[in-house]
Parts: structure tokens; C-alpha cells; sequence
């Protein structure tokens, strides 16, 4: 049976028409005709100031749009064809769009995109995602630079952004893949950022495209996969991020990306967590402060009335997930009034584990393991939140490495669970 | 007399020893019969239990949440189950046969209604296997995303339809086997019917000023003042 | 000449030759005109039907010629008047024309006429030139020579004042608002007409007329002088014809071609940049858009093209991006760029690459205009960049790989410029005699592709319609004349590429490639595939059977 190609007949056409390049600009997008075109008119005006002698392509993987997002992203092609090229470019710039089957799933995006970069033999190839409005010509050289001239594998990105953005990372995602596999990457979930084609080709052949990490949090997993290699990675500072004003803010989505796919990894590198890693230097090109002053509007009431109604309602779910002492603390904390309530770091840190034991054992539904975590992060943030409300970046940065400490000294009931339970 | 008392004796005695001479290899051959189906069904099972462990029915029914439900009626996994309610069918179907075999009048029938009635329970018992495995996992996914979504009462709606599926599974189940189909159904349709009135009144009530700002609005556009839109707070950026 | 076809120029293969470099028959170590003549066999069997002559007036050399210290006869280094005319006569005789150059805009300041004019400020020839008591007007004129001059104006210490130049400075600018001046240099093209010259090369032509507040380039009145000198050449000398050396963006180059009453013909100098940067890039885009630009110009008009020149490789034409990136590929030393573009020959440019210089010379016979070939590079033959100026492009004819490559029996000591020597390009390794042996040498495949382009019309008169494959690699179009239709396909690239054109409107018509008249499929509803090698190009003529 010959094997099912991820590239449709009519990519792999227009593949052929772009040739051999050196850089790949991926955009994955679904319905995102709204912002996708100001960003893909700075993908091309980045690329023609940056690297006008390079060859280059912008290629789109869509899963399914029906807004018209393929044909604002094809409008960005410079080629002799079009009727006023008032853009002076040395060469053609193709923008080419494909969408792709059994979407949207950023995953299956990053598929193809992974493969036309390959079967282009790109150098460099840089995703960018299609919400980032504040996306600016340099960003691309910034991204692109440390991958092309300077030969890393992987850029990450750090942005200037909101004091209380990215929540999960910081009280998940960060502490866990630094205490687990030691890696020290701000952003290891990124939006945007680039890799060496070679980095690229290799985590092509993973064998990862037919399970959930290559669908979803497949950029959280290439960090990983990158980091525990012992690859060359880099940070970038690049600017300024604002969410689109519309952006849907799914937690449940971004459970499933992070946290599910961080379980996931337990069980592939289960011999390698346990372990004490070795930390991860990665150095950060040109770094600035990256919290900016914003109004903060969260609503803190709100994350705690999900968590009590939570606690109270999943207590099932809770039972056969959770150690009963685990259980009964939670079980307490909910009845704590909003005042007095505080969520520690130990306790988090254990509840995580937890899950992810439970998660190993598949005790119910891997995804409703997952799903559960939600109204308790929700907690986690509240505390988070009430703890940092005067801090300032540095106290937060030094809560952060607390958090970490704390995933630290916990990690033995992890090792304890995953060997000893039954 | 004697003789004839005597020559009685004997054929009846040869009559008994030839019945028993006629019963005895029927009864052997039921033995090895069952004997060979015990073997058979053993074989089997080890089959069916490679084989599922081969397709990871396990993990399959995990995902489904199959386990949950096995492991609270303290009972084995999915594929143990299945491979002995496999062998359990063969080595009682061998059984059956084997006893078809002896010549007794009686047996015949009842044996030819279990093999007809066999499938039908196989079938009915995948219905309420994977049936009520469904209605665990469905209930639960309606209580996490009705606790994630932040609606109101999720363990009742969670509730309410593990039940209904309960009972759809079950009346099915019993429609399959052809059992008191009638009345189960009944019962089903009841609480259905009872569910969605009280469904529909609930919205009802509770979407009264809902639905008469929707038909004011509606058809008179422009005649109330808009209200004013509450300040959208921000929901967590957790990326 | 026979056969006046007052549009012959439109058919014209060209060939560049400086008498000096080509070959000398006196033994003094500058080439001549007997010598010239002495050639002539050989550029009729090259396929050539016309010569450009670089200048050969008497002159002090400053500017290789283009300092003309007397319009009306030949410099005697490269023998006389009547050895000009046995020339021009043998050239008739093989049906080769000849176009001289006519330098209109400055004289040589060893010019009677200047050294009159600065004689003193009331001399009758005072206002042949522009003179001027300070050098601040015309303040928004560039500098055209930027790596040896400093001003347009330059300080006359004998009359003490300054007088204006755009080239050298020892190239006084004439001024043509001066009727004397005009009429002058119209008596001056009469003189070589009369003798049966069939065209001038009009050099420096937009700088003729100077205006305050302006640039001083493609004036009104400058385009009104053209018209005149048309006016009266076509009158007493129909079928002649003017060619314009204006290095001008297209827009700007099309006011010259007037409504078919000024120049019959003009270099298209942004597109010869754009030719070696296309194939650099691998990339059609520069070429297409270029030509995109290029307007239509009258019936009776065709542009000129070339590959390379006397001068050098010129980037005035071209942004800064894309003169950084020339720079960078083709002039990687500093010591190859002289002014603002790049002092080097076809070959060296070309990595010595038999099949890029094959493409490159594809596509100069293949677009729309008359190809102009300059001397040697039907060779392939070497640059010298340690001589100064443009003279590395200059160096004499390599004709056989014996003393002086066959060019001058004279000293070696004594030649106008040193031979090339060097193992790659030296005339031991690259010479006309070694190259006619073989059938596969450049030149015996130039005489073949000359042959090719002189049998087809179509190229030099045709319209051209661009195809735009997806492939940008691949740059195809089609030419058409009349029922006449070639299809030109050219791989720019270093690796082989596959193409798809779309060819339905010459639905049926069967594919007969030129060069070896061998059938290709016949065109169906589907794009036409196609695949080429590296640097590969195909002509075809479509016949429809």
C-alpha cells in the first residue's frame, strides 16, 4: 500500500515551482483572514529587508478556513506575474497556501509545513503565528539571524508582553520541563520561532505525527525534544505581544497543548526524568525587560468560585485520580473563604504529578485527566495572581524560581507514584 | 420357569448391558467432547487474549473510560472479560453439543433454542457492555466541560444522561434477547418523555425574560434602550 | 550597398571591433585598418552582417578615441583616409555593413576648435564651448565619472574661466546652442555618408544641451537637434541610420525614438545588468520586469542588446540593493568595478562556463532587439583588470596561439596593450585558430547560433509575449511575426528543472527545435511539459501540420 502523503498533489505541484530555498516562513492558520494578512505583508516585508538575497517561500498551512485567510496569504507573493509589483525584490517571493486534511489541528500544520521544508532543503525555516499583530519586519531577521549566520538549531522567542500573560507556562509548563528535563526556555511553548532545516528534517522523522503530541502541542514538543537532544537553542527577544482582541482564550485547548503533552512525555522519556537533568543554558539575544504595564482585568473572584464549584462537582473524578491526602488538602482549600485561601506551590506541585501519574496509568480518559486540571489551575492562578498582585518583574521572576524549587523537592513523589503504584 | 425367569433375566440384562453398551461410547464421546471444547475454548481464549492485547483493547476501553467502571465492580479488565465470557460460550456450547449427543429425547430441544438464542445474547451483551461503558464516559465529559464551561449544575446534567443512556442500553439490551421488550420500553419512553417536559419547562421558565428581550428586541428595534454591555473581563491568557 | 531594406538594422547581427585591437598589418603594435580588411573572411564566416567601429579619429587617447582632436579624418596609427575606404569597400563587397562612432557631445580639449575657443574670450570660436565665470551653475547635473572627476566644470587658466564637461575633463562639452556648432557636425556626418558609412553611434547623446534647473539630461532641445540631424540624413541619405548611446531608464530612453523620426535604434542599457543578475539569481524576474517596463517603441525603431562591451559592465541602471548584490557576485575585487559597474569581459563574468555563456548568448539572440557581439568574446577570451581604466577589455584579438596571438609581428614590447598570458585565457589557450578546428568550440557554436538568428526573422522583428511559467526559473516566451511563432524556453538555473507552459492557444501545432530540427510532441489541451538541464534553453518553431 504506498504510504499517504501529508502534501496534496497540487502543493506538491506548487512546491516543485518554488525549488530549492533557503529560508521557509510557515503560517499555520483557521479562520484568521482577519489579522493573517498584516502579518504575512511583515513576514515579506521582513524577508526583502533581511535576507532580500536569499530565496525564500511563505507557505500556509490551513486547516479549513472559510473566511478567504489562503487568499490574503497568497496576495503577498512577489513575482513577475502580478500586475503592479511595486516592490522592489531581487527575486520572486512565492506565497504559497495548502490546506490540509483532518484539521484544524496546529500539529498537522506544522507537518507540513516541517515536510515542504524539507523537500524544499530550506536552511532555516521560521513559524510565525497568524495572530501575532504586532509582528514587525525584524522580528523575521531576528528569528531568522541566529539560524542562518550564527548556526543554532532552534529560536525561541521572548516577548515584551503583559505581567499576568501566559499563566500556564509559568506556574506549569516552566517549572516542569526545568525540574524534569532541565530545560530553561521562557517561552518553551512558542508562537513564533525558527529552526535549522536540518533540526527540522530530523524532527520530521519522529514518529510522532500519528499520536496526540503531533497534534497539538507539537511546538511544545519539539522544545523538549530539542532540549533534552542537547541541541543548540537560543532565545530572541523580539518585541512587543498583544493577543488579538478577538483571539479565543480556550484554557481547556491549552490544557490539552501543554500539560497533555508534557504527560505524554513522562512515558517517552520516563528513563531520562528520572534522572537529575543537567540545566539547559540558553542564551537570550538581545533581551529586554519583558513584562510590560497593562491593566490587569482579571477577574480573581471568578477563578476562585471555578475552583470550589469544580472541586465540589468533580469530586469523583478527583477520587480516582489524586492520593486521598492530596485529595482531602483540596478538599479543604475549597472550603476555605477568598481571603484566606492560598494555593501553595507544594501542593500544586504535587497535584500536577498526580495527574500525571494518573494520566500514565490511564486510570480514566487521558483527555478527562487533563480536562480535570482545569478548574484547579484555576486556583493555582488565583493564588498566583494574589501573590504577585504588587510584585515586581524580579520579585515574579524569584516566585517563579521558588515554584521551580518546589516542583524540585516534590519530584521524589513522582518517581515514588510512577514506580511503586500500583 | 426358572429357565424362563433366568433367560428373562439375561436378555434383560443384555438389554441393560446392551443399552449401556449402546450409551456408553454417546457418553464417552460427550465426554471427549467436552473435554475438546474445554481444550478448544482454552485455546481460545488464549487467542482472543493475545489478540486483544495485540489491538490494545485495554488501553481502547481506557480511553473510553471502560476501565473505571470494571474496576469499581472489582472486576477484571476489559479483555480478561471478554476472552472468559468467550471461553465460557465455547466450552458451554461444546457442552450442549455433547449432551445432544446422548440419546436422550428431551435434551434435543432446549439445546437447538440455546444455539438459536446464543447470538442474540452475545449481541445483547456487547450492547450493555459497551453500552454502559459509553454512558460513564459520556457522563463524565458532560460533567467536566459543564464544570470547565462554568454551567450551572453539571452533576445533574451528567447525572441525567448517564441515566437515560442507562436505560436506553438496558431496553435495547432486552429488545435484543426479545425479553419483556415491551414493558422496558415503555419505561424508557416514560422517562424520556417525563425528562424533556421537564427539560423544556425549566428552559421555559428560566428563559422567559431571555426570550421576551429577544422578541422586543426583535420586533421593536430601537424602541428599549440597549443595555448597557457589562465590561468584558478579561478570561485568563494562559499561553 | 544592394538591396536597400531601409529596416536592415532590424535583421543585424553586430559586431564591435576596435581597429586597434584587432589586428595589426604594419607591425607597429597598434592594429589598422588594412588589417581590419584583412579580417574580413573571417567575420563573414562568423555569420556577422555588420561592424561598429570604435572611434578612429586622430585624437590623444585619453578617453580610448572618444576624444576627438579632428572629426574629418583617420587617426594615422591606424593608416589613412583611403586605407578607411578599401575597408568600407571590402566590407560592402562581403555585405557587411559599417557603423561608425560620431562623438557629439565634447571634442578632445587638443582639438583646434578648443584650443582656439580658450584662446581667449573673444575668439570666433569662444561660443563653440560652455563657458562659464563660476562653476556653481547647472547645480543639479550628476556626475557621470565619479571615481575621477569632482565637478562638471573645470578651471581653463588660460582664459580663466571654467568650461563644462560631463565626461573627462579633458573633454570640453560643444555647445550645441551654437547654430555654427550644429551645422558643423552635420557637415562633419555628411563627409563620412558621402563615403558610404551606413550608420553613426551617437555617443553621450542625452547631454547635448544644458538648461538652469535642470539635470541637464534629456532636454527638449536636445531631442530637437536629433530630429534635425534625422531630417536631413534621411533626406540625402536614405536607408542610413542612427543608433543612440544613452545609458537611460526605458521611460526615458523612449523620448529618442520619437515617433520614428530620431533614432532609429537605442541600447537597452538597464536590461544587460538585469540579463547577468537573473542568471545569478537563477531567478526570471529581473529580466521580465525590466522588459515590463520597456515601452513599445515605433514600428520603425529596435532596440540595441548586448552582453558586454568597451565600457564597463554598467549599474547606473539598477537600485542600490541590486548594485550591492552585482557587486557582490560578479565583482567580489574591489579591483574589477570602475566607477559605478564592473570592468570585466563575457567569460571571465561567466566563471568560464561553457553552458552559461551558451545561455546568456541564447538569450541575447532570442529577445526583441538587433544583438550586438563585442570583439573576442565569440572566443570567449580573458580580462586583464591590472589595466587601468576599461583597457582590461581591450586587450588585442587572440587570433593563434604564436607570436602575439597571431596579432601584430611587432615586438611584444611594442604593442598598444599587453596580450593576455595566463593559462586560462591566453592567447595560447584561447585563440581564433584552435577554436575554428573543432566543431564544439564556442566559436564554431557562435557561427552556428549567428546562423540560426540570421535565418529567423521572427527574432529580430517579432513581438514578444512572455509565458510566466510557476516555475520562475524558467523563462519562456514566445515571439511572433506574421503566421511565424518561436517559443524560447531558458533554464536560468544551476540545476535541472521541470516546466509546465501553457500553450493552449497553439493548440495542435507540433515543436521543431532550431538547432537541431528534431520534432518535439505535439501541443495538446494539457501545459506543455517540459524539462531542461542546467542552464539549458530551447527555441522552437511551432508549425501547425
Amino acid at each position: 500500500m504506498p504510504e499517504e502523503s501529508i502534501l496534496s498533489d497540487d502543493f506538491v505541484r506548487e512546491l516543485m515551482n518554488v525549488g530549492d530555498v533557503d529560508i521557509v516562513v510557515g503560517v499555520p492558520t483557521f479562520n484568521d483572514a482577519r489579522s493573517v494578512g498584516q502579518v504575512v505583508q511583515a513576514v515579506r516585508a521582513g524577508l526583502l529587508k533581511h535576507f532580500p538575497r536569499e530565496r525564500s517561500v511563505i507557505i500556509n498551512a490551513d486547516g479549513g478556513s472559510r473566511d478567504g485567510t489562503q487568499d490574503m496569504v497568497r496576495a503577498a507573493a512577489i513575482s513577475d506575474l502580478s500586475v503592479a509589483s511595486d516592490v522592489h525584490a531581487l527575486r520572486t517571493l512565492h506565497s504559497i497556501s495548502t490546506q490540509y486534511e483532518g484539521g484544524p489541528a496546529n500539529g498537522i500544520a506544522m507537518h507540513t509545513i516541517l515536510a515542504a521544508t524539507d523537500l524544499l532543503q530550506a536552511r532555516a525555516c521560521a513559524i510565525v503565528s497568524p495572530e501575532s499583530t504586532t509582528l514587525e519586519p525584524d522580528w523575521m531577521e531576528r528569528l531568522l539571524r541566529p539560524v542562518l549566520r550564527e548556526g543554532n538549531d532552534l529560536v525561541l522567542p521572548i516577548y515584551r508582553r503583559p505581567k499576568f500573560d501566559g499563566l500556564l507556562i509559568r506556574n506549569l509548563v516552566f517549572p516542569m520541563a526545568k525540574t524534569l528535563y532541565g530545560c530553561t526556555v521562557r517561552e518553551p511553548y512558542p508562537a513564533d520561532f525558527a529552526f535549522s532545516g536540518e533540526l527540522g528534517s530530523q524532527f520530521l522523522s519522529q514518529d510522532i505525527w500519528n499520536q496526540e503530541q503531533g497534534r497539538r502541542g507539537t511546538e511544545l514538543w519539539m522544545t523538549l525534544w530539542a532540549a533534552i537532544g542537547k541541541r543548540k537553542l537560543v532565545q530572541s527577544f523580539l518585541g512587543t505581544k498583544t493577543r488579538r482582541e478577538d483571539a479565543p482564550s480556550d484554557l481547556v485547548a491549552a490544557m490539552r497543548e501543554t500539560a497533555g503533552t508534557l504527560f505524554i512525555s513522562l512515558d517517552t522519556y520516563s528513563a531520562l526524568w528520572h534522572l537529575t537533568p543537567e540545566l539547559l543554558e540558553v542564551p537570550c539575544l538581545g533581551c529586554e525587560p519583558s513584562i510590560s504595564d497593562g491593566p490587569s482585568r482579571l477577574n480573581r473572584k471568578r477563578l476562585y468560585d471555578m475552583f470550589t464549584f469544580g472541586v465540589k462537582e468533580l469530586d469523583p473524578v478527583f477520587l480516582s485520580i489524586l492520593t486521598s491526602p492530596t485529595h482531602d488538602e483540596l478538599k479543604r482549600l475549597a472550603g476555605l473563604p477568598e481571603e484566606k485561601f492560598t494555593y501553595s506551590g507544594e501542593l500544586w506541585a504535587r497535584t500536577v504529578y498526580e495527574f500525571a501519574i494518573a494520566f500514565h496509568k490511564a486510570i480514566i480518559g487521558r483527555d478527562h485527566i487533563v480536562q480535570a486540571l482545569v478548574p484547579l489551575f484555576r486556583g493555582r492562578a488565583h493564588t498566583f495572581l494574589t501573590q504577585n498582585r504588587d510584585s515586581s518583574p524580579e520579585q515574579m521572576e524569584s516566585k517563579i524560581d521558588l515554584l521551580c524549587k518546589e516542583f524540585e523537592q516534590e519530584k521524589p513523589h513522582l518517581t515514588e507514584l510512577w514506580d511503586g503504584g500500583k | 420357569m426358572w429357565q424362563n425367569f433366568i433367560g428373562e433375566l439375561a436378555r434383560t440384562m443384555d438389554e441393560i448391558l446392551r443399552s449401556v453398551a449402546r450409551f456408553l461410547p454417546r457418553f464417552l464421546e460427550m465426554l471427549l467432547l467436552v473435554v475438546a471444547g474445554w481444550v478448544i475454548a482454552f485455546v481460545l481464549r488464549a487467542a482472543i487474549r493475545s489478540v486483544l492485547r495485540i489491538v490494545r483493547f485495554d488501553k481502547l476501553s481506557e480511553h473510553t473510560g471502560a476501565a473505571e467502571v470494571l474496576r469499581r465492580s472489582a472486576l477484571p479488565s476489559p479483555s480478561e472479560m471478554l476472552s472468559r465470557f468467550v471461553f465460557w460460550v465455547a466450552w458451554l456450547g461444546f457442552i450442549l453439543v455433547g449432551l445432544s449427543v446422548l440419546p436422550v429425547p428431551w435434551i434435543a430441544p432446549p439445546i437447538s433454542s440455546f444455539f438459536g438464542f446464543l447470538p442474540r445474547l452475545v449481541v445483547a451483551f456487547f450492547i450493555l457492555f459497551f453500552g454502559l461503558l459509553a454512558a460513564s464516559f459520556f457522563s463524565r465529559a458532560a460533567l467536566l466541560s459543564g464544570v470547565n464551561a462554568d454551567l450551572p449544575s453539571p452533576r445533574l446534567i451528567s447525572q441525567t444522561l448517564r441515566t437515560m443512556m442507562v436505560l436506553f442500553v438496558i431496553s435495547m439490551a432486552f429488545e435484543v434477547v426479545g425479553i419483556g421488550s415491551r414493558t422496558v420500553l415503555i419505561a424508557f419512553s416514560l422517562a424520556f418523555g417525563a425528562l424533556m417536559l421537564g427539560l423544556a419547562l425549566a428552559f421555559g421558565l428560566g428563559g422567559k425574560d431571555l426570550a421576551r428581550k429577544y422578541l422586543e428586541r426583535r420586533f421593536a428595534r430601537g424602541t428599549f434602550p440597549e443595555e448597557p454591555r457589562k465590561e468584558r473581563e478579561d478570561e485568563l491568557s494562559p499561553l | 550597398m544592394a538591396a536597400q531594406d531601409g529596416l536592415w538594422y532590424k535583421d543585424a547581427v553586430v559586431y564591435q571591433v576596435h581597429v586597434r585591437a584587432f589586428y595589426d598589418s604594419s607591425g607597429d603594435g597598434n592594429g589598422d585598418f588594412r588589417g581590419l580588411a584583412q579580417k574580413l573572411d573571417y567575420l563573414q564566416e562568423l555569420g556577422i552582417n555588420t561592424i561598429w567601429l570604435m572611434p578612429f579619429f586622430p585624437s590623444p587617447l585619453r578617453d580610448d578615441g572618444y576624444d576627438i582632436a579632428d572629426y574629418r579624418t583617420v587617426n594615422p596609427t591606424y593608416g589613412t583616409l583611403d586605407d578607411f575606404k578599401a575597408f568600407l569597400e571590402a566590407a560592402h563587397q562581403r555585405s557587411i555593413r559599417v557603423i561608425i562612432e560620431m562623438v557629439l557631445n565634447h571634442t578632445s580639449d587638443q582639438h583646434p576648435w578648443f584650443q582656439e575657443s580658450r584662446s581667449s574670450r573673444d575668439n570666433p570660436r569662444r561660443d563653440w564651448y560652455v563657458w562659464s565665470d563660476t562653476d556653481t551653475k547647472y547645480k543639479g547635473t550628476r556626475l557621470i565619472f565619479v571615481d575621477t572627476e569632482l565637478s562638471n566644470w573645470a578651471w581653463d587658466p588660460v582664459s580663466k574661466q571654467y568650461y563644462w564637461h560631463r565626461f573627462f575633463s579633458h573633454q570640453p562639452d560643444l555647445n550645441y546652442d551654437n547654430p555654427q556648432v550644429r551645422e558643423e557636425m552635420w557637415d562633419i556626418m555628411k563627409f563620412w555618408l558621402q563615403m558610404g558609412v551606413d550608420a553613426f553611434r551617437l555617443d553621450a547623446v542625452p547631454y547635448l544641451v544644458e538648461r538652469e534647473g535642470t539635470n541637464c539630461e534629456n532636454l527638449p532641445e536636445t531631442h530637437e537637434i536629433i530630429k534635425d540631424l534625422r531630417v536631413r540624413m534621411d533626406r540625402e541619405f536614405p536607408g542610413r541610420m542612427l543608433l543612440a548611446e544613452a545609458n537611460q531608464w526605458p521611460t526615458d530612453l523612449r523620448a529618442y525614438f520619437g515617433n520614428g523620426d530620431e533614432f532609429n535604434m537605442a541600447f537597452h542599457f538597464p536590461l544587460m545588468p538585469r540579463m547577468f543578475m537573473g542568471l545569478k539569481l537563477e531567478d526570471r524576474k529581473p529580466i521580465t520586469e525590466i522588459l515590463k517596463q520597456t515601452p513599445e517603441i515605433p514600428e520603425n525603431c529596435q532596440w540595441c542588446l548586448f552582453l558586454r562591451n568597451h565600457d564597463e559592465l554598467t549599474l547606473e541602471m539598477v537600485t542600490d540593493m541590486e548594485r550591492d548584490y552585482m557587486y557582490d557576485e560578479y565583482a567580489k575585487d574591489k579591483a574589477m568595478r570602475l566607477n559605478l559597474g564592473i570592468r570585466r569581459r563575457l567569460a571571465p563574468l561567466l566563471d568560464n562556463d561553457r553552458r552559461r555563456i551558451e545561455l546568456m548568448n541564447g538569450l541575447l539572440m532570442s529577445l526583441p532587439g538587433t544583438p550586438i557581439i563585442y570583439y573576442g568574446d565569440e572566443i570567449g577570451m580573458g580580462d586583464n583588470v591590472n589595466l587601468g581604466d576599461r583597457h582590461g577589455v581591450r586587450t588585442p584579438m587572440q587570433w593563434e596561439g604564436g607570436w602575439n596571438g597571431g596579432f601584430s609581428p611587432a615586438d611584444p614590447e611594442a604593442l598598444y596593450s599587453p596580450l593576455m598570458l595566463n593559462p586560462v585565457y591566453g592567447f595560447q589557450a584561447i585563440n581564433v585558430q584552435s577554436q575554428k578546428r573543432f566543431e564544439h568550440s564556442l566559436l564554431s557554436w557562435m557561427k552556428l547560433l549567428i546562423r540560426v538568428r540570421k535565418t529567423t526573422p521572427v527574432l529580430g522583428r517579432g513581438s514578444i509575449q512572455f509565458l510566466y511559467p510557476a516555475n520562475h526559473r524558467v523563462l519562456a516566451y514566445t515571439r511572433r511575426l506574421g503566421n511565424e511563432t518561436v517559443l524560447v524556453v531558458n533554464n536560468l538555473s544551476s540545476k535541472a528543472q521541470a516546466v509546465e507552459l501553457e500553450l493552449k492557444e497553439f493548440r495542435g501545432s507540433i515543436l521543431i527545435e532550431m538547432f537541431g530540427r528534431n520534432i518535439f510532441p505535439r501541443i495538446g489541451d494539457l501545459p506543455y511539459l517540459l524539462t531542461l538541464g542546467p542552464y539549458q534553453f530551447f527555441w522552437f518553431r511551432l508549425r501547425r501540420i
